[in-house]
């Protein structure tokens, strides 16, 4: 992919936008009746669905069971039609595995699992359709259903891929952007402490760039995590205007 | 087997002592363990010794067919594994989350950084490429497996040499170490990771942590550098919250223990250039310390073998004869094979054995019979031919009783779920 | 086929360190020539119902390749030294517990099934685990010639006609188990029966030597 200039001399990317720019997040809270809390989160053209059930006693081994908080339980999975070339294995292969392994790192961290000793709470994320920043649009898109689920957490977990290209971080990251070869660095922040639950970074970056990135990191959570506020109130209003209040 | 678990006076041991800036070993808290590099006979093997931490990589490469959206590249292939020495919690053949989690950051910190030039490693374009295998035996574990996996992948890459590769048209010919000198590989830089370990939410901050630190550390942070200040990784795990402040604090550490690590690397590939270069022994053998009393050597033995043949002449001369032929062998027909319990079974024709105890199990009215036919086929050694086969025309016939000399007895091949009695003898082809 | 009576057969250097890993309860590496193998034991220790036999120990082995994940070979190599390990070793004294032993392989240069049942053995002691009998490999090679080679290299190895390997006990020097590839006559057979047994000597020394060594400064 030689040839295709990810920032232009007038500073818009690929799509149009500009290099602090995010793409365009729509999301609906309570998609499914059965479910404790779900939600389906779209950011540009990447679409996620994440489901939560629980807190609900262990299943399974009782050994898992810690005695003073709650175990949470989450996978990672893509639908096989959600990448451009269909995916053979959509779960179970590394890849999914260390995401689920991420993203039950990541919301330990921000859930208020003490309140639950000796229970189970299950994350489940499907990506629908990929287009870059997966692991950002699954945090968004299970924070969104951990709320609608009623599960105490200490802030909103935000998440957001940002890349590094001519001394300038991109913010919010589309698939080609990602497979050009730019450093991404995944940062998934609590907006209101500043604190960093999940920071992963793949590809050559220098040591004085490390800063730079990390601020822009943050400010693109920030700014994700005003869209999710806006996102809640909104979804709160509705069910108050119908349960007549 | 399951490791043995930690008592709390010991976390809360821990805890305390790093608290007050102590730690087990009495390192300072940014203070890497001992590290020791040996290679090994052939290119691409080494060990390293990180304190008690004990990893071996072995770099190995083969021709394949390339991926198809990358025709002139070379593949690199990575594989830690966690070997059950290593600590009594790894289990052989389990994926465990740790060994999904090791993996993939090797993966991440190596493929993703291109630290191998993987388009010298095309051969012919599209059709044939090397494939680079990285294996990472874990040997012992005492804390801090990636560090040590890091380094030891990274220095069997620089230390490993392919086979040199002649094109003539179409055909391609891979030269053998002893025809042609083999090649290295063309590393642009060496990433190695440096984890940090955080205790009490983040307040504490420790290097290297061993084996017991990390039982009790709240979450874990890996940088891997190279020594011209690129990071090429940052992983962080656990359920720790961390501040801006502190992973720019943690760059700046890994990045000069990374440059203390790449001069000790480069120092053990130039002495083992040297050695190799001098002739002189090189390898594991060598590496193992003479002086150590737990270490003992033995040169060359001869071994006397005077009265060998003697010995056996007279172990054979007292062993029974073995049968020369065997009475009533058992054959099956060309492309007939069959086991089972209580069956006769055709892998290895143990005839005689099977015959007896054939006879055994037949109905009780032939006991008496039995006495006779072995007595029968003493005397006529080229005694009936037993044939096995599974064609369905002939029939199952229950042995007669009264005729001892023949035993004609067919079977179709359902006489497998028959068990015992039935198994195989057939009348000879009219 | 009558063998050179004069010809000497030697082995090879051969090395060992025990106790070099800190977390198995024993451990040893053993070189032949090139050829090493480290073996780490685990034992007595905690052992999973299903493999759990009342009235004795259940032995394990492992055997890691260098390269690539452990094959069928691996399993029939891992068999034959159990089974010599739990013919030596005084498994009732230990019942329902579990004794694992891990061999990683460190450089194959020919006769790796008995460098294998040596490293196994030194770990086995430096464990401290009863055992009735220390026992011994040793590999023999026939090549086309009919001569007969102990502790053969991996060349030597592929130029031979027959192949063989014997574990052989210290008390009385017989044979705990035999694994044999190739063709050959009984007379050969019994031959290498008896030059293994000439050559387990020289290991069986050795073994003694380097206990002795070790426990120089206790005693």
């Amino acid at each position: 992919m030689a040839g295709l200039e990810l920032l232009s001399d007038q500073g818009y990317r690929l799509d149009g936008r500009k290099a602090s720019e995010l793409r365009k997040v729509q999301a609906r809270m309570g998609v499914f009746a059965q479910a404790d809390g779900s939600a389906y989160l779209e950011q540009g053209n990447t679409k996620a669905l994440a489901v939560v059930y629980g807190p609900h006693e262990i299943r399974g081994s009782r050994s898992r069971a810690l005695h003073d908080r709650a175990v949470i339980n989450c996978q990672y999975s893509m639908a096989t039609f959600s990448t451009a070339e269909r995916k053979r294995r959509p779960h179970g292969d590394r890849k999914s595995t260390e995401m689920s392994l991420h993203l039950k790192q990541t919301f330990e961290a921000a859930v208020m699992t003490q309140l639950f000793p000796r229970s189970q709470i299950d994350i489940y994320v499907k990506i629908l359709q990929s287009d870059g920043g997966n692991y950002s649009v699954c945090v968004n898109a299970a924070t969104l259903a951990v709320i609608d689920a009623g599960i105490p957490m200490r802030d909103y977990v935000c998440a957001c891929t940002v890349g590094f290209v001519d001394e300038t971080p991109l913010a919010d990251l589309c698939y080609a952007e990602e497979s050009g070869r730019v450093s991404s660095l995944a940062l998934a922040l609590l907006p209101r402490g500043g604190q960093i639950a999940l920071l992963q970074m793949d590809a050559r970056l220098h040591q004085d760039h490390l800063e730079t990135l990390i601020e822009a990191a943050m400010t693109a959570c920030k700014g994700v995590s005003k869209v999710l506020d806006e996102v809640v109130r909104q979804h709160l209003q509705e069910a108050s205007v119908l349960t007549g209040e | 087997m399951k490791d043995t678990p930690l008592s709390n006076c010991e976390r809360d041991f821990l805890l305390k002592a790093i608290e007050e800036k102590k730690r087990l070993d009495g390192r300072q808290t940014y203070d890497y363990r001992k590290i020791k590099i040996t290679f090994g006979t052939d290119y691409g093997c080494c060990f390293v010794d990180l304190g008690k931490t004990r990893v071996m990589a072995q770099v190995s490469c083969e021709l394949v067919a390339p991926k198809e959206n990358r025709p002139n590249e070379g593949v690199m292939f990575f594989n830690i594994e966690l070997s059950p020495m290593a600590s009594p919690a790894f289990e052989q053949g389990r994926q465990s989350e740790l060994s999904v989690k090791l993996n993939r950051q090797l993966e991440r910190c190596f493929r993703n950084s291109k630290c191998i030039d993987t388009e010298s490693l095309c051969v012919v374009s599209g059709e044939k490429v090397w494939q680079i295998r990285v294996d990472v035996h874990m040997l012992n574990h005492d804390g801090n497996l990636m560090d040590a996996a890091s380094v030891a992948a990274i220095t069997a890459l620089c230390h490993f040499r392919r086979p040199d590769v002649g094109i003539q048209g179409d055909e391609v010919t891979v030269y053998s170490p002893e025809e042609r000198d083999p090649i290295p590989l063309s590393v642009y830089h060496m990433p190695i990771s440096v984890s940090f370990s955080f205790f009490q939410q983040g307040t504490y901050l420790l290097v290297d942590p061993c084996e017991r630190e990390e039982r009790v550390m709240d979450g874990l942070l890996m940088i891997a550098m190279n020594k011209h200040r690129e990071i090429c990784s940052i992983q962080s795990s656990g359920g720790i919250m961390l501040l801006k402040e502190q992973v720019m604090r943690c760059s700046k550490i890994a990045s000069v223990k990374v440059s203390e690590i790449t001069a000790l690397i480069s120092k053990a590939l130039e002495n083992d250039k040297k050695a190799r270069k001098e002739g002189g022994k090189f390898g594991f053998a060598e590496s193992m310390p003479q002086e150590r009393i737990t270490a003992l050597k033995k040169d060359e033995t001869s071994v006397e073998m005077s009265d060998v043949s003697e010995k056996a002449d007279e172990i054979i001369q007292k062993a029974e004869v073995p049968h020369q032929t065997v009475p009533s062998p058992v054959v099956p027909v060309a492309g007939v094979g069959q086991i089972g319990e209580d069956l006769q079974h055709t892998w290895g024709l143990d005839d005689e054995d099977d015959d007896e105890e054939e006879e055994h199990k037949e109905d009780s009215d032939e006991e008496q019979d039995e006495k006779n036919m072995d007595v029968e086929h003493e005397k006529e050694i080229r005694g009936c031919v037993v044939e096995i086969s599974d064609s369905e025309e002939e029939e199952v016939i229950i042995l007669q009783a009264e005729k001892p000399g023949k035993t004609p007895i067919k079977t179709g091949s359902d006489s497998h779920q028959k068990g015992a009695a039935a198994a195989s003898r057939k009348r000879p082809n009219k | 086929m009558e063998v050179c009576r004069s010809s000497a057969v030697s082995l090879r250097e051969f090395g060992c360190e025990q106790s070099l890993l800190s977390r198995p309860d024993g451990s040893a590496s053993f070189v032949q020539g090139d050829t090493s193998v480290l073996a780490g034991v685990y034992g007595p220790a905690e052992v999973k119902v299903s493999k759990e036999i009342y009235d004795r120990a259940t032995v394990e082995v492992l055997i890691q390749p260098k390269v690539g994940l452990p094959s069928v070979r691996e399993r029939s190599q891992e068999q034959c030294v159990r089974e010599t390990c739990e013919a030596s070793l005084l498994l009732s004294l230990h019942p329902r517990s579990s004794l694992t032993l891990v061999l990683q392989v460190l450089h194959d240069d020919g006769s790796l099934l008995s460098c294998s049942l040596n490293s196994a053995c030194m770990a086995l002691m430096d464990a401290g685990l009863p055992m009735s009998c220390l026992f011994c490999g040793v590999t023999c090679a026939i090549d086309y010639d009919g001569k007969i080679i102990t502790d053969p290299s991996a060349a030597q190895e592929k130029g031979s006609r027959a192949l063989m390997t014997f574990a052989i006990d210290s008390t009385e020097r017989r044979v705990l188990m035999s694994s044999t590839k190739g063709s050959f006559s009984v007379h050969e057979l019994q031959q290498c029966i008896a030059v293994s047994q000439k050559a387990s000597e020289k290991i069986f020394q050795f073994y003694r030597d380097s206990i002795s060594r070790r426990y120089s400064k206790n005693l």
